[in-house]
C-alpha cells in the first residue's frame, strides 16, 4: 500500500549476512513525505542493522536499492547518503566520546570562523547551545561527550541531526531515541518531530515503547528476525495486534509479587550527595523495591553510581550493617551490591571480550580450581545464563559488539543477577529492551525480590516504576520531593510529581 | 613449544555442553570472519605460521649450505629464547592496558646487578639471580605505583625510569663489562648448555611461555587482565581492583625483564653493560604482530610466539642472503613494527565506527 505523498525514501531487497548469519532479509520500506513511519521488533530482529545498512555503515548484500527523492542513490556510500539529506540518531554511535559537545555539534556542520582560519569559540559555544536549546536541554558544552549521561548524550545526537540539515533535509532517522527518556521528555520529543514532519521530512522512528509508536507515527513495519512481516496503518492496527505481529504471541507483564514480606533494612543511605544530588535519606529493606523517578539532570542519573563508588561522595551508605568506603567499587561488590549501569557501551559490557566472557566476568573465580579456569563450566554457566535471560547471540565466542543493543543489556543484568547479591542497584534496567524481555526481566527481579533480594532502581521509565515498586520516591533538584507507596504508584502522577506539576 | 599450547582451551569441549546458544552458528567466530578467511586455512589466524614455514622452505632452497643447518637452527633458536622472554614481558603489560618502555633499560640494570653481585658481592650464584629477579620486580613496582598512584602515563613514566635505570646501571658496573668466571661451572652451563642437542636457553622460554598462556588464558587472572586492557571502566565497575592488578602485571614483567638479562648473563659469561637495548624494538615489533595471531585482537602468547619465529627466520635468512647489508635487521624489525600496529590500528577503528 503506498503512502499519498510522494516517497522521499525507497528501500529495496536489502539483505544483509554477517559470516552465515543472515541478519536481514529482502527488507523494503517507503517513506512519504511529511511521513512518521515506525520500525519495530523485538531485540536483535534487525532494525539497527537496516539503518546502519542506510547510512553506509554496513555494505548490504547484493541486490538492495536506495531511492531518494525519486534518485537513486548509491548504498553503502555515507558520502552520497549523507548529501541526499539523510541524517540520523543512532542507538549507540555517531559521536565522539573524546570531544566535547561542541566539537560533536561542530563536526559534519563546520566550525565560525572569526577573520581567517580561526575557529571563533565564543559563537561556537552560543550555538553549541542553542542547537541544545531547540530541542529542550541546557548542558555545559565544553563537557566532554563520554562525561554525559545517555539521555544527554541522545540530546546530542538529535540537535546535531536537525542543526546540520537547514532545509536540505529529506529523512530523519531516529534509533530508540527515548530508551533512556523520561516520559516528560519524550513529549517535547514528540512536539519536535512533529515540527520536522511538518516541513515535509519523512521520519524512520524506532522504539521499544510502543504507545510512542500509536501517538506519532502514521504507518508501521515490524521485522521479525530480519523479515519484513508486514507494514500497517496505525490507524488501522491495535497494541495487541501489533503485540502479537512483533512475538507472536500475548505478552502479560502483570505483578506477581506479594507486597508485605519486608526484612531489615539492606541498604541506608545518609544525606547523600554528589554531583546534583543533594541530602539524600533513603532506605532499602530486603524484599522491597523502592524505585526513583525524576527528569534529567534531577539527581535520579546518579544515585546508583554513587552508592556503588563509581563517583565521589559525600554521606554515607551502608549495606547491611556495614558501612561502605567512597569510590571503592571493588569493596562494594564484595559487600553484596551489585551496579546495572546506565551507559551501557561504556560501563557495563567490556567491549574486546566475548560473549561468554562477559557473562562470566563477575563470577570468573567461582570457575577456578585451584586457580584454573574450567572451560566446561566456564561455557555451561556462559550458556545456562544466556538462555536464563533469553540472549540471542550468534555464539557464546561471537564478540560482545556482534549483539543488538538490547541483548547486551541483558548480558549486563544477567551477569549481576548471578553473583546472587544482597543488593541491587539497576539504572535504567531496560533501556532498548523489547517488550516480551522486558516482561521476562521484570519477572526474574520479582524472583530474586521475593528471596530476600533489595532493589533500588532508577529509571526514566515511569510505567516501569509503577510495575516494579514498592515505594518511589521522586527527585527534583537533586531533592527528594514526595514519596509514593504501592499500590498507589500511578505512572502519570510520577510524571506529575517529577515535573512539578500538582497531580 | 608452541605445539604443546595449541591443545589449549575450548576445542574439545565444544560439542558436549547442550547450549542453546550455540545452535545458531556452526562454529565459534563464524559471524566476524572476513570473507578472505573461510575456508580451513583459518588464515586470520594462522597467517604468521604458514608464512613463517614458507620462508623456512624458501631459504632452505636457496641457501641449503648457511640457511638449512642444523646448526643455523639452533642459533634462531636459541638467539630468539632471550629475546622472547622480553616479548612476552611485553605483552603482558599490554593485555593489561599498560605499557612499559624501561623493559629493556631494566634488563641492562638487572645485567649490571648480576654481575656486581657476583663479581664483588662474593655471593652463590643461585642467591645472586634471585635476588636479581626480585630488583627487576621492584622496578615494576616503583613503574606502577607512580602510573596508578599519581595517574602519569604509562609511557611517560617509564621512559623516564628508563633513564633512571641506565643511570643506575651505570653506576652498580662503572659502565664495564665484567667476565664471570669464579661463579663456577655449574653458572656457564646453566646457560650454554644443550638437552637432546637443543640449547637450554629455549627451555627456558618455553617455561615462561607456558606459565604465562596458563595465567593469560586460563586463570581469572588472566581474563581480569584482559578484561582491563579491553575496558578499564567497565572493569572497574564489575569489581576488578583494576590498580592492584595492573601493578601486578607490570611487576611480574619487570621480574621477567630482569629474567631475560640473567640468562643472557649466562650465556654469555659476561656481564656485557647496555646489552638490554637492542632487545626493545623488536619485542614490541613481536607483540604488536603476535596480536594480530591465533587470538586475532589480543596480545596473546602463541601468537607472540609465532611472530617472534615468524621474524627471526626472516631476519637470519635475509641476513645470510645478503651478507653485505648490516641494517636490514633494522629494517625489517622496524617495518614489521609500523605494518602490524596499522593492522591494529586498523581494526580497532573498524570496531570502533560500527
Ligand atoms: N557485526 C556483527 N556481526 C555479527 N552479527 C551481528 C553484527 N551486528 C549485529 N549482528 C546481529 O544482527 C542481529 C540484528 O542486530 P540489530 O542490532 O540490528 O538488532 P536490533 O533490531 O536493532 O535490536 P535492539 O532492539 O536490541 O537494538 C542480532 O542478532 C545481532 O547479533
Ligand atoms: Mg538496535
Amino acid at each position: 500500500m503506498e503512502a499519498e505523498g510522494q516517497a522521499r525514501l525507497q528501500l529495496a531487497g536489502v539483505s544483509k549476512t554477517f559470516g552465515a548469519v543472515r541478519v536481514l532479509d529482502d527488507v523494503s520500506l517507503d517513506i512519504a513525505a511529511g511521513e512518521v513511519h515506525a520500525l519495530v521488533g523485538q531485540n536483535g530482529s534487525g532494525k539497527s542493522t537496516l539503518i546502519k545498512v542506510l547510512a553506509g555503515f554496513y555494505q548490504a548484500d547484493p541486490g538492495a536499492t536506495a531511492v531518494i527523492d525519486g534518485a537513486p542513490r548509491e548504498l553503502g556510500d555515507p558520502n552520497d547518503i549523507h548529501a541526499a539529506g539523510v541524517r540520523f540518531v543512532h542507538q549507540d554511535l555517531g559521536l565522539v566520546p573524546a570531544l566535547s559537545v561542541v566539537d560533536n555539534l561542530a563536526l559534519g556542520h563546520g566550525y565560525a570562523r572569526s577573520q581567517g582560519m580561526r575557529i571563533n569559540w565564543r559563537e561556537q559555544r552560543a550555538a553549541a547551545r542553542r542547537a541544545l536549546a531547540a530541542v529542550g536541554y541546557e548542558l555545559d558544552v565544553r563537557r566532554l561527550v563520554d562525561d554525559l549521561q545517555p539521555v544527554e548524550r541522545t540530546a546530542v545526537a538529535i540537535a546535531r541531526a536537525l542543526q546540520s540539515a537547514h532545509g536540505e533535509m529529506s529523512i530523519l532517522v531516529l534509533d530508540e531515541p527515548t530508551a533512556t527518556m523520561p516520559k516528560g521528555e519524550v513529549q517535547r520529543l514528540v512536539q519536535i518531530v512533529r515540527a520536522v514532519r511538518s516541513r515535509g521530512v519523512g521520519v524512520l522512528y524506532v522504539s521499544h515503547h510502543l504507545e510512542e509508536v500509536f501517538e506519532l507515527a502514521d504507518r508501521v513495519t515490524v521485522l521479525v528476525d530480519g523479515q519484513r512481516v508486514g507494514t500497517e496503518r496505525c490507524s488501522q492496527i491495535d497494541h495487541k495486534k501489533l503485540v502479537t505481529m512483533m512475538t507472536g504471541g500475548v505478552v502479560d507483564d502483570v505483578r506477581r509479587r506479594a507486597v508485605g514480606t519486608r526484612g531489615k533494612t539492606m541498604l541506608s543511605l545518609e544525606r547523600l550527595s554528589g554531583a546534583e544530588l543533594t541530602g539524600l535519606d533513603l532506605q532499602v529493606r530486603a524484599g522491597e523495591v523502592v524505585g526513583v523517578a525524576g527528569i534529567t539532570g534531577s539527581g535520579r542519573e546518579e544515585i546508583c553510581s554513587l552508592v556503588f563508588g563509581s563517583k565521589p561522595r559525600r554521606g554515607t551508605v551502608t549495606v547491611g550493617d556495614r558501612e561502605l568506603p567512597p569510590s571503592r567499587p571493588d569493596r562494594s561488590c564484595r559487600a553484596g551490591l551489585a551496579l546495572v549501569p546506565a551507559n551501557r557501551l561504556r560501563d557495563g559490557v567490556v567491549i574486546g571480550l566475548n560473549v561468554r566472557e562477559n557473562l562470566n566476568i563477575t563470577t570468573t573465580r567461582g570457575l577456578a580450581k585451584f586457580s584454573f579456569i574450567r572451560p566446561g563450566l566456564d561455557r555451561r554457566q556462559a550458556a545456562a545464563l544466556g538462555t536464563k535471560m533469553s540472549v540471542k547471540a550468534p555464539s557464546l565466542d561471537a564478540s560482545i559488539e556482534a549483539l543488538s543493543g538490547g541483548n547486551q543489556q541483558k548480558v549486563v543484568l544477567g551477569k549481576w543477577l548471578q553473583t546472587n547479591p544482597s543488593v541491587l542497584l539497576l539504572d535504567e534496567p531496560t533501556q532498548g529492551v523489547d517488550i516480551s524481555a522486558k516482561a521476562e526481566i521484570h519477572r526474574l527481579i520479582d524472583d530474586a525480590v521475593s528471596q530476600g533480594l533489595a532493589v533500588l532502581v532508577c529509571s526514566s521509565d515511569e510505567a516501569e516504576l509503577e510495575r516494579l515498586c514498592d515505594r518511589v520516591v521522586v527527585l527534583r533538584e537533586g531533592r527528594a520531593v514526595a514519596e509514593v507507596a504501592a499500590p498507589d504508584i500511578r505512572t502519570r502522577q510520577l510524571i506529575h510529581l517529577s515535573l512539578g506539576l500538582t497531580a | 613449544m608452541t605445539t604443546s599450547s595449541t591443545s589449549g582451551p575450548a576445542p574439545g569441549h565444544r560439542a558436549a555442553a547442550p547450549e542453546r546458544l550455540e545452535r545458531d552458528a556452526p562454529g565459534p567466530d563464524s559471524k566476524n570472519r572476513p570473507a578472505w578467511s573461510a575456508g580451513a586455512l583459518r588464515l586470520d589466524r594462522f597467517s604468521g605460521l604458514y608464512l613463517a614455514v614458507v620462508l623456512v622452505v624458501v631459504f632452505s632452497v636457496m641457501l641449503p649450505d648457511t640457511f638449512g643447518t642444523m646448526d643455523n637452527a639452533r642459533v634462531i633458536a636459541a638467539s630468539s629464547a632471550i629475546a622472547g622472554i622480553l616479548t612476552l614481558s611485553v605483552a603482558l603489560s599490554m593485555a593489561a592496558g599498560t605499557f612499559d618502555i624501561s623493559l629493556a633499560a631494566n634488563m641492562t640494570f638487572s645485567i649490571c646487578l648480576l654481575g656486581a653481585l657476583l663479581t664483588r658481592g662474593d655471593l652463590a650464584w643461585p642467591v645472586a639471580v634471585s635476588l636479581t629477579i626480585v630488583a627487576g620486580a621492584l622496578v615494576g613496582a616503583v613503574n606502577a605505583f607512580v602510573i596508578t598512584r599519581f595517574g602519569v602515563e604509562a609511557i611517560v613514566a617509564t621512559l623516564g625510569m628508563s633513564s633512571v635505570l641506565a643511570a643506575l646501571s651505570f653506576w652498580v658496573s662503572d659502565g664495564q663489562t665484567v667476565l664471570i668466571s669464579d661463579a663456577g661451572p655449574s653458572f656457564a652451563d646453566a646457560g650454554q648448555s644443550t638437552i637432546a642437542s637443543v640449547p637450554i636457553t629455549v627451555f627456558y622460554l618455553a617455561a615462561v611461555a607456558i606459565a604465562l598462556w596458563f595465567v593469560l588464558e586460563h586463570t581469572p587472572f588472566g581474563r581480569y587482565l584482559y578484561a582491563i586492557g579491553s575496558n578499564p571502566q567497565a572493569a572497574k565497575l564489575a569489581g576488578i581492583k583494576v590498580q592492584r592488578l595492573q601493578s601486578l602485571s607490570l611487576m611480574i614483567t619487570g621480574a621477567l625483564a630482569a629474567l631475560a638479562g640473567v640468562i643472557l648473563t649466562m650465556q654469555l659469561g659476561a656481564a656485557s653493560f647496555g646489552a638490554g637495548a637492542p632487545y626493545l624494538l623488536p619485542a614490541f615489533a613481536a607483540t604488536f604482530l603476535g596480536s594480530t595471531q591465533i587470538l586475532p585482537g589480543r596480545f596473546n602468547v602463541r601468537g607472540t610466539i609465532v611472530a617472534l619465529y615468524l621474524l627471526a627466520i626472516a631476519v637470519k635468512g635475509l641476513q645470510l642472503q645478503f651478507p653485505d647489508l648490516p641494517w636490514i635487521k633494522d629494517l625489517v624489525e622496524g617495518s614489521v613494527l609500523i605494518v602490524a600496529v596499522s593492522i591494529t590500528a586498523r581494526a580497532i577503528s573498524r570496531r570502533s565506527t560500527r
